[in-house]
């Protein structure tokens, strides 16, 4: 795993996605703004592969750089205070809280993970070819409550967008 | 009236009438070239005997030079840079960068060639003889295309968002080259044999949104805007029917790499389209709206929004645009072909002959539909288009996925013949396809033959009450 | 905190693949939906109407030509019909039986011309109009065989027809008149049970019988809307009314409707051709007028009966050679008044077709 195209691509990437998140942070222009954080989810992706999860890092090309970035889209085709640069923010004290906030569970979370048990030959045994298989194994058996729960909320979500549209409904009638 | 042979009586006639066919030139050659071109004819069989000869005793499988399998050469290459010794990145350098090549000449040529084809076939279904000037049969006509457009002034509206102005044309172009990562040529040939292939082909996919969105955004014209917000909308739409039946696939073969779905296909003697056959016609109506070809070309549907996103594209620009759609036309080709039509196998054939030119054959024969399609559909409307994708294709293709996890259940599991399992999924899917396909079309009130109707001939004259009684009487 | 919204608006044209010509729409939308449309019309005004007062009877034909350039013979028709009137010039009978055929095969060629550009319009990659132009060829080439043009005819005079045509004309035509109605079929077939196209065109830009006849919409619009009046048969010029032939009228008065009225009188065209060629007599082809004809002082409306509808030409005399006042009755005009009742609150794929529909021509619009 230490060989130095790795260690090199895990620079060069992590310098695309701390750029791109700094550069969201001072874009003026919201779209600007998108186009750099839609560049920091594609250098994400790029770790996810340096660290062998290609499932994951394929699933954060296809949600994030996809799905997310044409939600962000139309959020900002549709909210008419688009026209705004993107430095006057109405939430600047809710937005710090919570990002702090994520900051310090991040941090946590990784100062208490044994990353040390995790290394060298335990590592390489447990390299799995291909991690699809067991991320569907998870999902389908010992996460499946939570997978459940999930499409639930996803499916009332949908739901919830019809019948948002339909109470608007003055649609024309063909 | 005269009884004369009608003689040609404008000089447009009479020039077609002079106008001599390819045979009758080929008529016309000197014994001196009939020899020469008899002697290659006869060099050709030989040499096609010879490799056959060799093929049969099995004299070839496996070697580098079996070139049915470039993935042979890579395999010796990479055995031989170990014996002597040399760091294993230096063949995977090597490799990738001849197969990027590869890929980037492969999509580059075609860029060359299917402008004409594309011209030329769509020509010939609308009885028209298409470029024919430049060069022999019109085939330096892309160069001179290209030419002309490299020459052309690049125009920046006023008040474009300049940075992302530019973006756009090298943004869209990423994926539309990505995108031929995972196909598989040959069993061991393809340029990145990702084990989530599947997965990694829709997401390919659906970066090419944001270029179009930036396209339209960035141009500063209420048409380009349109038009992005067309595409945007009709990708997000139709990326869910996409994944739902490849999700089928997926469930059949039980893999995402595509080189076992191919290899599935190859071993059940069975390609999916006739496995899948709704799956197949989601795929392919789904990927005409994904890349922007008719019936779906709504993004850049000409007679009404211009061109659309690239309304304001001008010179090499627009050509990098129009040249991406049709490598994406090219790609959705290869992938139809991979996930549908059984790849690079074709029954057995593929002993003889090289995967990836039954494979490129097959891709060619999906281009083909397409430009079939473009020649004789209409267009459809934005709002028609998402209902179809939402009211039709995704509840559809729900129900046949809940259908075809139970099939691949069976066949996997029941410990039945193939012939059985995979033969009784397709009796199936078959009546599913024209039964729900039916059920729901009645059930969403939808009755296309009360809709035609020819009008009313009459001989009769008046106004409004003659109209009135029209109507009655009939 | 208020939202604005400032309207969003489009300039459909002048230059646009589907305002076929150059005018203009002015079109305010609501995401695809138009809620207010301009029409600017103006950019190929050439003022032929005042041109006219300058010159001769003979010399405004070819002005005709270029109004409504998609169908010259007619209007050369309509000019000439009215100034005979006028004048009391008597017609030949071979003349008028070549008028009816020029006329008819004019109208064949300019619906094909309207019809395909409604399916390339609703985003068909215009082989429908490729395959219907084949015919117009022909047809153009029987112009061209005849009187050395193919748009700009100016073939009709006053006092019949400027050429007799050449015998190779007449084998010609009846190959076209052969293969015309298997040709029209094919065409047919390609579009008419087209579901994509069903569903482009059905129940959109609907005019009522009332609607139409309130916004004296004529021609193909108005019998595609189920009024069934056709100058042809309700005031016969030429010789028309010794011609059996039916008239088409729709159901609904949407653009499908008009579609297939255009497409069925195309067939009821190649009819009246065949009939007018089985009568045609021998004889003069025009009779002889001074050069410079000067009718009694007077007025008079000739009309005819145009492939885009009712073409009026009311020309006053002074007694002079050239008439007082000259005007022209556009049918392309008067149907495009229409346009903002059928545009407005559909989208705007709908509203290009329903332009498409309503066949009009700019030349004809502007003069």
């Amino acid at each position: 795993m230490e060989s130095p195209g790795i260690i090199l691509a895990f620079w060069v990437l992590s310098a695309i996605t701390v750029a791109g998140c700094a550069m969201v942070l001072v874009a003026k222009n919201l779209v600007h703004a998108l186009v750099f954080l839609v560049l920091a989810f594609l250098g994400m992706a790029g770790l996810f592969l340096t660290l062998s999860a290609d499932f994951i890092a394929v699933a954060q090309v296809l949600i994030y750089a996809g799905s997310i970035a044409v939600l962000m889209v139309f959020a900002i085709m549709l909210t008419p205070l688009a026209a705004r640069d993107n430095a006057n923010s109405l939430y600047l004290l809710p937005a710090l809280a919570s990002g702090l906030g994520i900051a310090a569970i991040v941090s946590f979370v990784a100062l208490v993970t044994p990353w040390g048990e995790l290394q060298g030959d335990a590592l390489a045994q447990n390299d799995p070819p291909t991690t699809v298989a067991i991320i569907g194994d998870l999902l389908l058996g010992r996460y499946v409550l939570a997978f459940e729960v999930a499409s639930i909320l996803l499916f009332f979500a949908l739901l919830g967008a019809i019948v948002l549209v339909q109470e608007r409904g003055s649609r024309e009638s063909q | 009236m005269s009884a004369e042979a009608p003689r040609p009586a404008t000089p447009m006639a009479r020039q077609i009438l002079e106008h001599r066919s390819l045979l009758s030139r080929a008529r016309a050659l000197p014994g001196e070239a009939r020899f020469v071109l008899a002697v290659l004819t006869l060099g050709a069989l030989v040499t096609g005997a010879g490799i056959g000869f060799l093929v049969v005793t099995g004299q070839l499988d496996g070697r580098w030079y079996d070139i049915r399998d470039l993935g042979n050469a890579t395999a010796h290459f990479r055995d031989w840079t170990q014996r002597q010794g040399i760091d294993s990145s230096v063949p995977y350098l090597v490799t990738g960068l001849l197969g990027g090549i590869g890929i980037l000449s492969l999509v580059g040529g075609w860029l060359v060639i299917g402008v004409w084809a594309e011209r030329r076939l769509i020509a010939k279904f609308q009885i028209r003889q298409g470029p024919n000037r430049v060069g022999p049969f019109g085939l330096l006509q892309p160069l001179a295309d290209a030419v002309k457009l490299l020459q052309k002034e690049v125009l920046i509206p006023i008040g474009a968002d300049k940075l992302l102005f530019f973006l756009p044309p090298i943004l869209i172009f990423i994926p539309a080259m990505l995108g031929w990562g995972p196909v598989p040529w040959a069993p061991k040939m393809s340029y990145a044999d990702l084990n989530v292939g599947v997965v990694y082909t829709i997401a390919i996919s659906s970066l090419g949104v944001l270029a179009v969105f930036l396209a339209g955004w960035s141009s500063n014209n209420h048409y380009a805007l349109l038009g992005a917000m067309r595409t945007v909308a009709m990708m997000v739409s139709y990326e869910i029917p996409i994944s739902i039946s490849l999700l089928a696939v997926v469930l059949f073969t039980g893999s995402l790499q595509l080189s076992d779905i191919v290899a599935w296909q190859a071993q059940h003697y069975i390609w999916m389209i006739v496995l899948l056959p709704f799956g197949a016609f989601t795929f392919l109506f789904a990927s005409t709206a994904e890349i922007n070809r008719t019936p779906n070309d709504i993004g850049e549907a000409e007679s009404e929004i211009v061109a659309g996103f690239h309304t304001e594209y001008s010179g090499m620009k627009a050509g990098l645009f129009l040249a991406v759609e049709l490598g994406n036309a090219l790609l959705v080709g290869a992938m139809m072909s991979t996930f549908f039509l059984g790849g690079y196998s074709l029954f057995g054939l593929e002993e003889w002959v090289p995967g990836y030119l039954i494979m490129g054959a097959k891709t060619f024969l999906v281009y083909f539909g397409f430009v079939w399609l473009r020649a004789t559909l209409p267009r459809f409307r934005l709002d028609q288009l998402m209902a179809f994708a939402w009211k039709f294709l995704i509840p559809l293709s729900i129900i046949q996925l809940l259908f075809v996890a139970v099939e691949s259940m069976l066949i996997v599991q029941s410990g039945l013949p193939g012939i059985v399992t995979i033969g009784g999924s397709v009796i199936i899917n078959a009546g599913l396809t024209v039964i729900g396909v039916r059920a729901w079309a009645n059930a969403i009130g939808y009755s296309p033959k009360e809709m035609a109707s020819p009008p009313i001939m009459t001989n009769g004259v008046g106004g409004l009450r003659a109209a009135e009684q029209i109507r009655a009487a009939s | 905190m208020t939202t604005v919204n400032e309207p969003y608006v489009l300039n459909i044209g002048p230059q646009h693949p589907s305002t076929h010509g150059v005018f203009r729409l002015r079109v305010v939308m609501d995401g695809e939906v138009i809620r207010d449309l301009d029409m600017i019309v103006g950019y190929l005004h050439r003022s032929m109407e005042k041109l006219a007062e300058e010159r001769t009877y003979t010399q405004n034909i070819p002005f005709t030509d270029r109004a409504d350039y998609l169908a010259a013979m007619s209007n050369n028709l309509g000019v000439c019909l009215a100034v005979e009137r006028l004048a009391g010039v008597e017609v030949p009978e071979r003349a008028s039986y070549l008028r009816v055929i020029f006329a008819e095969l004019q109208r064949i060629a300019s619906h094909a011309m309207a019809n395909g550009t409604l399916v390339s319009d609703a985003g068909a990659w215009q082989t429908p109009l490729l395959y219907m132009f084949r015919e117009r060829e022909k047809i153009l080439d029987l112009f061209e065989m005849t009187c050395g043009a193919r748009l700009t005819t100016n073939y009709m005079r006053i006092g019949g027809v400027a050429f007799d045509p050449p015998p190779e004309f007449w084998s010609a035509l009846q190959e076209l008149l052969d293969e015309m109605p298997t040709r029209i079929d094919e065409y047919a077939s390609l579009v008419v049970d087209s579901e994509i196209f069903l569903a482009r065109t059905r129940n959109v830009g609907v005019i009522s019988a009332a609607d139409a006849i309130n916004g004296s919409l004529v021609g193909p619009a108005l019998r595609g809307s189920g009024v069934p009046w056709d100058l042809r048969k309700a005031e016969p010029y030429c010789v028309y009314d010794r011609m059996n032939f039916e008239v088409p009228v729709g159901r609904h008065g949407d653009v499908y409707d008009r579609f297939m009225v255009r497409l069925e009188e195309t067939r009821q065209s190649v009819e009246i051709i065949k009939q007018a060629v089985a009568q045609i007599p021998d004889g003069p082809h025009k009779t002889d007028i001074p050069l410079a004809l000067r009718p009694p002082p007077g007025e008079v409306y000739g009309r005819v009966e145009g492939p885009r509808g009712e073409l009026g030409f009311y020309v006053v005399s002074d007694g002079t050679p050239a008439p007082y006042r000259f005007h022209i009755r556009a049918p392309s005009l008067i149907n495009l008044s229409l346009l903002r009742e059928m545009a407005v609150g559909v989208s705007l794929p709908d509203a290009v077709v329903a332009l498409g529909s309503l066949d009009i021509v700019v030349g004809d619009i502007d003069r």
